[in-house]
């Protein structure tokens, strides 16, 4: 492992639970690694509970709810993930393997994929192309404006703005068409393998009208007292195991694109966005503005992006080794990680840290307290794909 | 005058699309000869087998895609269902690429309620289930339910590969569809011509 190593400690910010470890800003550790603590339900006289999910109109997946409430404040909250998926990676080549994590969560593929490779290519060892790197940040900085203009559109739909919400969805669909011209697929699908990206990166520069576009409807719905009010000290929490923009909108200065080096985000003048709301107001505004600086470093890297080749036939000849490979990247909803180990191109193990874990402990804890009609608004805030949750890999 | 949403949507004008102003190719039918090194064997016999094909390019370049979306087929019609068409989308184990894309049919691009289909919010006001996913183990009983709560007449979509064939992760849905819309996932307009079929005598 050439990013990580092993340790009896913690070192750095903890990250979260990755199979049976635990890993953090620098180290992995084996053996506990203690997570947000469930909130308590208190059961006062007249309280009941109630059940929303698994299958809603609300719910874009399948979750199930068990809300404890008193009429109509939320006292006590689970929830159980129903779409349990077991998909089988261990024991498949390198590339048959690939074609499974990419399902795993289709609107977080270039994600999933790209942090999956990164730790098989730790593991082989290989020197990685710079060109590939930089084609695979604009991948996911791509992904990660589909998804908060996604997340923002829920939000508004969430307030019955209709006009914004459909504007939204347009953009989002602009996206697709971007990603889609440019990589034949609008979610990464078949585009990534070892040390090599199969997209061409030509019309790029659409992504300005894009964002022009949305920051218009953004400027909007800051200052739409119907929206905002909805939204401000809502699901309000600053717990340090978050992570993404959940972590960034309470203030803490996380982000793996600026403390996980793998990927040369250095070279294109990225900066953090945080604010110090901590709700759900907080979440949507980080997720606003990560989409304009998400939007600058496509155009630099517009200019960087050349279509040479690869050293690809090199690449397959180091294929058969034994080694242990680990990555985290910042995907859009925060810490994504896979931890791999391989054994003659054969992929002998994988764990998977997702964003989406640690972002429903830090949603339960949040939602305590608050009344039902702002429910909904907190769920969509912390962006949570139900996907990703309910995966277990094998 | 920034909030006046209204105002700013006449601005804006119509999006909405006959046919898509583009397609990513690797969403549409595929056509070639020779070997393919399929791994859902989507491919026999130099026969395309759309249910099966998860669009992964393992085919290419003895196979490549021709852009025709129309990759659904239409084993049942409703019409009944002419004027109103309410939908009550079930996720029974996706990766969430068939609910992006069910989403996006909202969008003005494609606009499905200029053809009377509506997203519902129960399954008692349901006309059609449309199902996403391999079929796992707890949403079985979900399912079931689902289509019972369902007034006739009713039918069932299968969205997506997975739904229909498993694709590469798991197990597909065995119910009896009155449409089947592969892709992996399928696109928009795929999606939308497939419903309007439904519709018609």
């Amino acid at each position: 492992m050439r990013y990580y190593k092993w340790s009896q400690q913690g070192e750095g910010r903890k990250i979260g639970k990755l199979g049976n470890y635990c890993l953090y800003e620098k180290t992995i550790t084996e053996g506990k690694c203690e997570e947000t603590q469930k909130p308590f339900t208190p059961q006062t006289y007249g309280s009941f509970r109630f059940i929303y999910g698994p299958s809603a109109g609300g719910l874009l997946e399948s979750i199930k709810f068990v809300i404890t409430t008193n009429g109509e404040k939320i006292l006590g909250i689970e929830a159980e993930v129903y779409k349990n998926r077991t998909i089988k990676i261990s024991g498949l080549p390198i590339d048959d393997a690939i074609l499974k994590v990419e399902r795993i969560n289709a609107p977080f593929s270039a994600s999933h994929t790209i942090a999956f490779l990164l730790s098989i290519e730790d593991a082989l060892e290989l020197e990685l192309d710079y060109q590939t790197l930089l084609k695979r940040i604009a991948e996911i900085e791509l992904e990660r404006i589909r998804n908060h203009l996604f997340v923002i559109a829920r939000l508004a739909e969430t307030a019955s703005l209709n006009v914004p919400t459909f504007h939204l969805l347009h953009l989002v669909e602009e996206v697709n068409r971007l990603i889609g011209k440019s990589c034949g697929h609008r979610y990464f699908f078949g585009v990534n393998s070892l040390n090599e990206v199969r997209c061409d990166f030509g019309n790029l520069l659409k992504i300005i009208d894009i964002t022009k576009e949305f920051k218009q409807i953004f400027d909007g719905l800051v200052e739409s007292r119907i929206f905002i009010d909805r939204l401000q000290e809502n699901g309000k929490i600053k717990d340090e195991n978050s992570v993404g923009p959940s972590a960034r909108a309470a203030g803490f200065d996380y982000d793996a694109r600026k403390d996980f080096k793998v990927l040369p985000y250095d070279d294109l003048g990225f900066k953090t966005i945080t604010t110090h709301e901590s709700d759900s107001f907080g979440r949507f505004l980080v997720r606003g503005l990560e989409i304009l600086e998400s939007s600058k470093m496509l155009v630099a890297l517009y200019d960087m992006i050349k279509n040479n080749n690869t050293n690809y036939e090199k690449t397959k000849e180091s294929y058969k080794k034994v080694g242990e490979g680990l990555v985290r990247v910042e995907s859009p909803s925060g810490d994504l990680a896979y931890y791999v180990n391989l054994d003659n191109g054969i992929v002998k193990s994988v764990s998977l840290l997702t964003p989406s874990q640690v972002n429903l402990s830090l949603f339960l804890k949040s939602v305590t307290n608050t009344i039902f009609t702002d429910f909904q608004f907190n769920w969509e805030s912390y962006g949570i794909w139900v996907s990703e949750l309910g995966v277990k890999l094998e | 005058m920034k909030n006046w949403w209204f105002i700013r949507g006449l601005r804006k004008g119509i999006m909405t699309e006959k046919y898509p102003k583009e397609l990513p190719e690797w969403s549409t039918e595929i056509q070639g000869q020779g070997n393919a090194n399929c791994p859902t064997n989507a491919i026999k016999d130099e026969k395309w087998i759309k249910e099966k094909c998860i669009f992964c390019r393992r085919c290419y370049p003895n196979y490549k895609p021709n852009l025709n979306p129309r990759i659904y087929t239409v084993k049942k019609t409703q019409p009944l269902f002419k004027k109103s068409f309410y939908l009550y989308p079930i996720d029974s184990g996706s990766c969430g690429g068939c609910n992006m894309e069910l989403k996006l049919l909202s969008s003005p691009e494609y606009d499905m309620t200029r053809f009377g289909i509506f997203f519902t919010n129960t399954p008692r006001h349901a006309d059609a289930l449309i199902i996403m996913g391999v079929l796992t183990e707890k949403m079985k009983e979900v399912l079931r339910k689902a289509y019972d709560a369902m007034p006739e007449p009713k039918v069932i979509i299968l969205l997506g590969a997975c739904a229909i064939s498993g694709g590469i992760i798991g197990e597909g849905i065995p119910l009896e569809a009155a449409i089947e819309i592969a892709g992996c996932p399928p696109n928009p307009f795929t999606i939308l011509e497939a419903l309007t079929r439904v519709k018609e005598k």
